[in-house]
């Protein structure tokens, strides 16, 4: 679960993979997997018969088919499974038709939905995926069927590249972003400029006039929680709610999103205690979707 | 005695020979790199693409035989006039023995040199139509010897103000509200003198039988229309795209060859109903496009992606003046006087239009009751409403269709996008997504 973390990067996040303990796969059960090759971050998980058995996640490189393999070897490895023994591969993200080993290619949409509903059940009615580059509002069904989705322009305000470089910028490691965010005895004004190069400036202005480090990165993040609340808004806010991708670990963001819209969204399961990580619900999607797509083939 | 010798431009830039040479020859080359893919894209996704389109794709080459066959009338005498929206009256055009050709710009590459003389925010056919006008680029709007402007939304208002720098255009004020008796009237007048102009341009007079004979043309060629139209309603024989190009490339055409040609296709297409031999699969998603004209060729990268898009829809209807508002409407004529027909004209092109540019007390109810009907006939199951950026009146009325389509439990889709090529892999992503929600209602 380790990897060797430069000091200087302080954009860098964790990656790791991870087998749940409690699951024997034999050669009699239904093995499928998920790929989701993203814009920052690739995922990749195995499901015997549905269940998760194994997960990993990884930065993306610039070649989309290395990440994908990249993914998926971390999800398999110390399992004892190889690339065989998957009966059936969902590939989904931005570089989802870049992904060789995939029997089917499937929106990062459509796989959010499905892991969600998968990671916190059926009563989960609106998603919002914060991935690297976009946003996602999504509204599901109590099956984890997409009803409707929103999806923001391209720009990185509010993305998981937009926190990395605020986390240069600022010096503050990534995985600590949200907390020290929370650091500040009253809430500032969000910066007034959502995208990521003049917001930079903008922060560097502040941080001039004596802005503490926390006033800064919480003005930051309320923005972007700001403009997160409105796509929630905009597609249809229907409890209950969850945040998928990177930044549901931003304690700062999903806070902000909780204040502004005045609902609490499902608590983010802790990957550290070895629970399920929404950052790789796509991933986990694509598993699932892998499976029903594998039964159907049998049937017909 | 040109008239950009005598007149000082107010908008358009002074650009050397040079430079307009260079841009266009780039430009222009292109261009038909993207027509011809565009083309090769549609007959890959369609191995057993019909026969008849064959003649489609000649007409779609917008540098091609369309453009020598306008030249040489041109040099005969005859008069061609241009126009911007489906609200010019083409009988009285044809009727006046004179080409119409719709001019509006479908190039994203002369959208960023319209960029020099309007704003980004503006929406990009206008800036498209006003950056090939400044290379000189399109050859039916240099060809055209006046242009009908007519005054719907902000963008068109001022096209036509910016395009009389270098050519004739004749402004005609279309009334916002339709269900009035005082609109009828001002627009029949401005019809009565749009004839005038015409008559006077050309030298040729309209008369009651020239103007019968129009009318009568123009009548066929709804009929062709209609019935390709109706060809799409049950289960797919033709690719949208195919449709949607066969539909625009009436607007530069020759009037009865297109009618004729349309005919082919759809006698081709009936025997394929007979055969049930189906261009996709029965059960792929049906759409329905509406909002933002998409003019041909660079603005054709949704349809790509709905038909190419894994997984695949098939477009099987839509409802924007690119496409079936085209020649939907006939003019409906009692007795063929002149006044009678001028009245009848004035009538079609007011009253059938569901241009979004229209309020009235019912609202745009003309349009709902449009898209409503579209999709119970043709049976669609999801429609993706498409505005590019500065298309505002479009972006305007989104809310109030989608609750329309809500309350029938039809899934739609608002898809907002310029001319630019850039952002296709976002674009694929929710075009993707939203079909596999079609889908889903069914299958998963």
């Amino acid at each position: 679960m380790s990897t060797t973390t430069n000091k200087e990067e302080f954009w860098r996040w964790h990656e790791y993979h991870r087998i749940m303990p409690n699951i024997k796969p034999t050669n009699k059960d239904l093995i499928t997997a998920g790929v989701d090759v993203g814009s920052v971050g690739s995922k990749a998980a195995v499901m015997v018969n549905g269940q998760a058995y194994s997960w990993g996640i990884t930065r993306t490189g610039s070649n989309s088919p290395e990440s994908a393999k990249k993914a998926l070897n971390y999800a398999l490895k110390d399992t004892g499974l190889e690339l065989t023994d998957l009966k059936y591969i969902v590939g989904t993200g931005y570089g989802r038709v870049n992904v060789p080993m995939a029997n089917k290619a499937i929106t990062e949409i459509a796989c959010h939905a499905k892991g969600a509903n998968y990671i916190w059940g059926p009563s989960v009615r609106t998603v919002l995926d914060v991935g690297g580059q976009d946003i996602k509002a999504i509204k599901i069904d109590p099956t984890g069927r997409v009803v409707s989705f929103l999806m923001n322009d391209k720009c990185a305000a509010g993305t998981g590249r937009g926190m990395e470089v605020f986390a240069d910028l600022l010096q503050i490691p990534i995985e600590e972003i949200g907390t020290t965010s929370l650091k500040v005895e009253q809430e500032p004004e969000p910066v007034s400029c959502t995208c990521v190069a003049f917001a930079k400036t903008e922060a560097i202005g502040l941080l001039r006039k004596g802005w503490s480090k926390e006033k800064v990165l919480a003005a930051y993040t309320r923005a972007m929680a700001v403009r997160m609340a409105n796509l929630i808004n905009r597609v249809g806010l229907e409890p209950d709610l969850v945040v998928t991708g990177g930044q549901s670990k931003n304690v700062g963001i999903v806070s902000r999103i909780e204040t502004i819209l005045g609902v609490k969204c499902l608590p983010t399961p802790n990957w550290r205690e070895g629970a399920l990580d929404p950052m790789a619900a796509g991933a986990f999607g694509a598993a699932l979707l892998a499976k029903a797509l594998y039964e159907k083939e049998q049937q017909t | 005695m040109s008239k950009e010798k005598t007149v000082e431009r107010r908008y358009l830039p002074e650009i050397s020979q040079k430079e307009m040479a260079e841009l266009k020859n780039t430009v222009k080359t292109a261009s038909q790199k993207i027509i011809a893919d565009n083309i090769e894209r549609m007959k890959k996704a369609d191995p057993h693409r019909p026969e008849a389109m064959k003649y489609f794709d000649d007409i779609a080459n917008l540098f091609g035989r369309r453009q020598q066959e306008i030249q040489a009338e041109k040099e005969r005498g005859k008069k061609v006039i241009g126009y911007m929206c489906l609200f010019a009256p083409t009988e009285l055009i044809l009727a006046a023995d004179a080409i119409p050709v719709r001019v509006n710009s479908g190039w994203y590459d002369t959208s960023k040199v319209g960029d020099r003389v309007v704003p980004v925010e503006v929406c990009p056919v206008i800036r498209s139509t006003i950056g090939a006008k400044m290379i000189e680029l399109s050859p039916f709007l240099e060809q055209s010897d006046a242009l009908i402007s007519v005054l719907t939304c902000d963008g068109m208002t001022k096209l036509g103000e910016i395009l009389s720098d270098q050519t004739t255009v004749w402004g005609m004020n279309v009334p916002r509200v339709k269900d009035s008796n005082q609109s009828l009237r001002f627009w029949s007048d401005e019809i009565k003198h749009m004839k005038a102009q015409i008559e006077s341009l050309t030298g040729n007079k309209i008369t009651r039988k020239s103007l019968k004979e129009a009318i009568a043309n123009s009548h066929r060629a709804t009929k062709a229309f209609r019935r390709l139209q109706d060809l799409r309603k049950a289960n797919p024989v033709i690719l949208g795209r195919d449709a949607m190009l066969v539909n625009q490339a009436y607007s530069w055409d020759d009037q009865k060859r297109w009618t004729e040609k349309t005919e082919a296709l759809c006698a081709e297409l009936e025997v394929r109903v007979q055969q049930k031999d189906w261009v996709c699969s029965p059960d792929t998603p049906r759409i329905m496009l509406t909002g933002t004209p998409m003019f041909w060729p660079d603005n054709w990268k949704l349809p790509a992606l709905v038909e190419e898009g894994s997984p695949s829809g098939v477009i099987v209807a839509d409802e924007q003046c690119s496409g079936e508002r085209i020649l939907n409407d006939p003019v409906g004529v009692d007795e063929w006087s002149m006044d009678d027909m001028l009245n009848a004209i004035s009538e079609r092109y007011l009253m059938a239009s569901t241009c979004p540019c229209f309020t009235s007390k019912d609202g745009n109810e003309d349009r709902i009751n449009w898209l409503l009907n579209k999709v119970k006939e043709s049976n669609v199951q999801g429609v993706i409403y498409y505005v590019i950026r500065g298309c505002m009146l479009y972006a305007m009325e989104y809310s109030r269709v989608k609750k329309a389509l809500d309350k029938i439990n039809i899934p739609v889709y608002y898809l907002d996008t310029e001319y630019t090529r850039e952002d296709v892999g976002q674009l694929k992503t929710r075009v993707e997504a939203f079909l596999e929600l079609l889908n889903a209602r069914v299958d998963f």
